[in-house]
C-alpha cells in the first residue's frame, strides 16, 4: 500500500516536472468535456444550451462543399456581417462526438473563419452562433462519399 | 508537431493562417496492421494573442481533421504586431510559434 502511494506520487510528480517545462502550459482541465461528448445533437443541444431556442439565421454564412469525396477532411467557412458574435460552435450531427470546435472570438475579430472537419457520414453540419442573448443556427447537408471508419 | 503562422494584409483585413502538424487521432481509429485502437490524441486547446491579448480561443474535439488549419481575420492590426498561437493536447503535449506583421 505505501510503495504503491509513493510510486503514484513520484509518477504524478515526474508529470509535473515535464508538463512545467512548457512555458506556455494552458490547463486541460478547461476543456469543456461534457460540450465534446457522445449523443444525438438535441440531447447536446439541451445539456448545454438549455431551454433556449435556436433561431434559424441566414446571416450566418456557412460553406461547405455539397458533396465531400474523402470524409476525413471536409473544408468550412463560417462569415457573418452581424455584429457582436462572440461565439461559434461546429456540429456534426452524426458524427459518435458530433461537437468538432467551438471558438470564442474577441471583439476586434472579424466574424470569418475557415477549419477542416472531419465526418463519418452524409449529414448536417449545423453552425451556432452565439450573439448576445441569442442563439442562431445554420445549417447545410453535406454528401460523404467516403466516411469510413473512425474519421468523425 | 509543429506549427507555422502566416499573415496577408487585405484592404479591410488582416488574414491569419494557422497550420499545425497533428494526428488529431479521435480514439476509434484502428492500426491497419495490428488491429489495435489508436489511442486519442487530439489538440483541446487553441489561443491566439495579439501583443498579449487573447484574440482566439478555440476548443477543439476529434472531429477536427489530421494537421489543423484555420482562417481567421482581424479588422484592426498594424504592422509590428506580434501574434502568437499556442496550444494543447488530451496527453498534455503543446507548442507555440510566434509571427510579427510586416
Amino acid at each position: 500500500m505505501h510503495r504503491r502511494h509513493f510510486i503514484k506520487k513520484l509518477f504524478s510528480l515526474a508529470a509535473a516536472a515535464i508538463t512545467g517545462c512548457f512555458p506556455w502550459r494552458l490547463a486541460t482541465a478547461a476543456w469543456p468535456e461534457t460540450h465534446f461528448g457522445k449523443g444525438e445533437l438535441n440531447q447536446l443541444f439541451r445539456a448545454l444550451f438549455g431551454e433556449q431556442t435556436l433561431i434559424e439565421s441566414d446571416d450566418i454564412h456557412v460553406s461547405l462543399p455539397e458533396t465531400a469525396e474523402n470524409g476525413a477532411v471536409v473544408p468550412i467557412t463560417i462569415s457573418s456581417e452581424l455584429e457582436q458574435i462572440s461565439r461559434i460552435y461546429i456540429w456534426v450531427e452524426k458524427n459518435p462526438t458530433p461537437l468538432a470546435a467551438e471558438f470564442e472570438l474577441d471583439a476586434s475579430m472579424a466574424v470569418y473563419l475557415t477549419a477542416r472537419i472531419k465526418m463519418a457520414e452524409s449529414c448536417h453540419v449545423v453552425v451556432v452562433a452565439e450573439q448576445g442573448q441569442h442563439l442562431l443556427r445554420k445549417q447545410q447537408w453535406v454528401k460523404v462519399m467516403q466516411g469510413g471508419c473512425g474519421t468523425g | 508537431m509543429a506549427t507555422k503562422i502566416r499573415t496577408q494584409q487585405g484592404e479591410q483585413f488582416t488574414e491569419i493562417k494557422i497550420l499545425i502538424s497533428h494526428p488529431m487521432e479521435n480514439g476509434r481509429n484502428r492500426d491497419p496492421m495490428t488491429g489495435q485502437l489508436i489511442p486519442a490524441h487530439f489538440i483541446q486547446e487553441l489561443k491566439v494573442e495579439k501583443n498579449d491579448r487573447t484574440m482566439i480561443t478555440a476548443q477543439l474535439g476529434g472531429s477536427m481533421s489530421q494537421n489543423p488549419f484555420f482562417t481567421f481575420r482581424m479588422k484592426d492590426s498594424k504592422s509590428g504586431d506580434r501574434l502568437r498561437v499556442y496550444w494543447i493536447d488530451n496527453l498534455g503535449l503543446s507548442d507555440s510559434a510566434e509571427h510579427v506583421i510586416e
